[in-house]
């Protein structure tokens, strides 16, 4: 029989709260404080990438002083040149990134280059010592996973952590932990698209830097909209059901945007999971009304969530439960059938319940009812991009847990590789062995 | 002439009779569902609000195939009665009965049969054509105003179910004036209860209740091992503080309350519950609660009961059996209501129901 896991509005927000409160992370004017420790102990990292996502994390990085860019690696004179500028540390800048990890005073490495070069840079990062952040998605070709499990194993004490910022979003935790208290119920079903509007391409200066720049549209560097979009997509899933897919099915086509690219614009797969779950994925480019968000749905209720963005609907649904409770029911006027419908804003707020007075309870009370009247929007404490920062330098200098470690990254490679083998094929791929994944 | 309340369709009555007190010793021959029983409990949104069901018995699929036939009942209803949807038989009659005559399908035309009764039972105090009044004062819109004497004026000219002709030997129907309208939303939600439970005995479910967003409850049989189903009124000022508890099997309990739709003009509080013969909102009642033996009848008494009040109620319950009705007035300090508890004179309670009052 299943068990009554009745999940009161009340509850909920406790839970949230609770969560908040539970989470390591520093406060929002942690950057600010320069400890005694940060600076006289910060981790000497070097970037391997200094393009668009590579001076996104640079910017971060700035404001973390438990850290110091030393060096910056990239082929692309412009990028190099962006990247130097954005950090405003002055390092030693590299074209060859194995020059770069020669260095002995280089404690950590992050990897922000074309997909297809991540495994091998990976590979030598550790086998020089470095420790390692490699943004998703972390390997391109299904043996990389094994290689780069093997190079960890041989390399234990030195971190390996993947870019997946959705991991270090205090509201995504938030929603995980929703999950675990059975706020949801059994979750069985994920939907989640990224769709936009546009071709997806960055201006080349030169026709000679096309595949260079434009390293996503072209098979031998990429796996695509699956590669670098469903990435995230269907890590949440993963991360919400507690397991990696174990078969797909998917198709896509280049539909829309003719120009010669050779990846898909458009892709939709079902990934399925051990217990029957499922996850259904799709990516546009020719349509951005929906934009980009994950709806996951359980028998009690369903989460619609994106970075900076939760909602929680409670599901009206059947409760099936023993017979030893006390029945009392309530009577009254009519009651509107607008009240189950609504949606509650889920914060990545810090603080229980029962910590806090009463002028902050009532004033984050009503925050919630004007995010719910789309009023007030909430903010992280951090952006996740930054706490995935924060937390490299932790684990690296302090020994702290990765938030995204290993077997993460590999789930979720597995996700896109066998989801682009789906689509190149027309078969339904199926999951050497799918495995059940760690909570972080 | 003196019209029997209960409903000549609802074959749900079925001569159960209402009777306040304990008049059951040990409670022992009560119908009792099977203490080893699961509980099983689902909502459905219809009707403007939400439908709860909760049933004991002992196969979980079983429960939920009779709870879902009960909410797709309760939709079918829905899709027939409501006149918030244009395509409904109902929103069809509207429009077409002060031109022609209508034929209606039985059940409508039987529902439509004792509300007619019931107005004039009450002399009008509950009225199914009360709609257009309701539409001038905004409350289907949401946004309450305060029309003028004239508005009203001309607006009661299509109110009365006098205006409403009924030739039950085809089922037909019709209006004698233009601007009639039949609104169904004080009375759908008891009978759609009704019919639940109609199916919930016809698969021989022996313990459940069914709440239509708590304004009218059907306690049919009791929970294992209890001695009826514990039903609590809410206060008239306060969602969640206890006014009254009662305790049912095989009867049904409804509420009309001030506080499900109302604004404010100035210091002055307009509720949605109207008195026809006036064209204005009630005052000076907070909210009644009625026992009946069906759903259908508790519903439309309560409304005879808030527009009428405690003095024009007492002769209609001395004069009918088998109703109880407690009535919550405004007290002297604010914030606080006074409570007014009427019964019929006559009561005969069947060997299997309870109503009991823990006041």
């Amino acid at each position: 029989m299943q068990k009554e896991q009745d999940v009161t509005r009340r509850e909920f927000l406790k839970t949230a709260a609770a969560v908040a409160a539970a989470t390591t992370l520093p406060s929002a004017g942690a950057p600010a404080i320069l400890s005694a420790q940060s600076l006289s102990n910060p981790v000497r990292y070097g970037v391997i990438g200094t393009g668009t996502e590579g001076c996104t994390l640079l910017r971060f990085l700035t404001t973390i002083p438990e850290g110091r860019c030393i060096a910056t690696c990239d082929i692309y004179p412009p990028n190099l040149k962006k990247g130097v500028e954005t950090i405003g540390t002055n390092p030693e800048t590299y074209e060859d990134y194995r020059k770069m990890l020669e260095r002995k005073d280089l404690d950590a490495v992050l990897i922000a280059t074309p997909l297809n070069l991540h495994a091998q840079m990976v590979l030598d990062a550790l086998s020089a010592g470095k420790q390692v952040f490699v943004e998703k998605t972390m390997y391109f070709k299904e043996e990389e996973g094994d290689q780069i499990r093997k190079a960890s194993a041989e390399h234990p004490k030195q971190v390996l952590q993947v870019g997946l910022q959705r991991r270090s979003s205090l509201l995504y935790q938030v929603g995980m932990e929703m999950i675990r208290k059975g706020a949801l119920g059994k979750i069985m079903f994920v939907r989640a698209q990224w769709h936009r509007n546009n071709n997806w391409r960055r201006p080349v200066p030169d026709p000679k830097y096309e595949r260079l720049i434009n390293w996503r549209m072209y098979k031998e560097y990429s796996g695509g909209l699956l590669a670098e979009l469903a990435s995230h997509q269907v890590d949440v899933a993963n991360w919400a059901i507690g397991s990696e897919p174990v078969s797909v099915v998917a198709t896509g086509g280049i539909d829309y945007w003719k120009d010669g690219r050779e990846t898909c614009d458009n892709v939709q797969a079902i990934y399925e999971y051990p217990g029957g779950q499922k996850l259904l994925w799709s990516s546009i480019l020719y349509n951005a009304h929906l934009e980009f968000d994950e709806q996951i749905m359980g028998d009690r209720g369903t989460l619609i969530i994106t970075l900076g963005k939760g909602m929680y609907y409670r599901e009206a649904v059947a409760k099936v439960s023993s017979s030893n409770s006390k029945e009392n029911w309530w009577a009254g006027a009519t009651v509107t059938s607008l009240a189950p419908q609504e949606g509650i804003p889920i914060f990545p707020e810090r603080g229980a319940n029962g910590e806090i007075g009463f002028v902050d309870r009532e004033v984050r009370y009503a925050k919630r009812w004007l995010a719910s009247m789309g009023i007030y929007s909430y903010e992280e404490p951090h952006d996740p991009w930054w706490t995935e920062m924060y937390n490299f330098m932790l684990s690296v200098r302090d020994g702290k847990p990765v938030i995204a470690p290993l077997e993460i990254g590999v789930a979720d490679a597995r996700g896109v590789i066998y989801g682009n083998r789906a689509v190149e094929t027309g078969q339904k791929v199926f999951w050497p062995k799918a495995q059940p994944l760690k909570e972080t | 002439m003196r019209i029997n309340l209960k409903a000549t369709f609802n074959s749900g009555a079925r001569g159960r009779w209402i009777v306040l007190a304990a008049m059951l010793a040990a409670g022992a021959w009560l119908a009792r569902a099977d203490d080893a029983a699961i509980r099983y409990e689902a909502s459905h949104e219809s009707m403007g609000t939400v439908f709860t069901v909760a049933v004991y018995g002992r196969d979980q699929a079983f429960l939920s195939e009779v709870v879902n036939e009960v909410f797709e009942e309760i939709d079918r209803l829905d899709e027939q009665m409501s006149n918030y949807k244009p395509e409904s038989e109902l929103s069809v009659i509207n429009r077409e009965a002060a031109q022609h005559e209508m034929i209606v399908e039985p059940r409508l035309f039987g529902l439509i049969q004792f509300s007619l009764r019931a107005s004039q039972e009450s002399g009008g105090a509950f009225d199914i054509t009360v709609g257009p009044l309701m539409k001038r004062w905004g409350f289907f819109r949401g946004q309450g105003r305060l029309p003028s004497p004239a508005e009203i004026s001309q607006v009661l000219n299509a109110v009365g179910y006098q205006h409403v002709y009924l030739v039950p030997e085809r089922r037909g129907l019709r209006f004698d004036v233009s601007g009639v309208e039949i609104d169904l939303g004080g009375i759908a939600k008891g009978y759609a209860v009704d019919q639940a439970v109609e199916i919930l005995r016809s698969n021989g479910i022996m313990g459940a209740l069914v709440s239509s967003g708590t304004s009218s409850i059907y306690a049919l049989g009791s929970p294992p091992g209890e001695r009826g189903w514990k039903v609590t009124v809410r206060d008239p000022f306060e969602a969640g503080k206890a006014a009254d508890v009662f305790r049912l099997q095989n009867f049904a309990l409804s509420t009309s309350g001030n506080y499900e739709k109302s604004f404010k003009i100035g210091s002055k509080t307009y509720c949605h519950i109207m008195d026809p013969h006036t064209g204005w909102p009630v005052e000076n009642m907070l909210s009644t609660v009625v026992v009946a033996p069906t759903g259908t009848e508790s519903e439309a008494l309560t409304k005879i009961f808030f527009v009428g009040g405690v003095e024009k109620s007492r002769p209609y319950l001395a004069s009918h059996p088998n109703a109880l009705a407690v009535f919550y007035q405004p007290g002297e300090r604010p914030q606080t209501f006074k409570r007014t508890v009427l019964r019929s004179k006559s009561f005969q309670l069947p060997s299997d129901s309870l109503a009991e009052f823990e006041k």
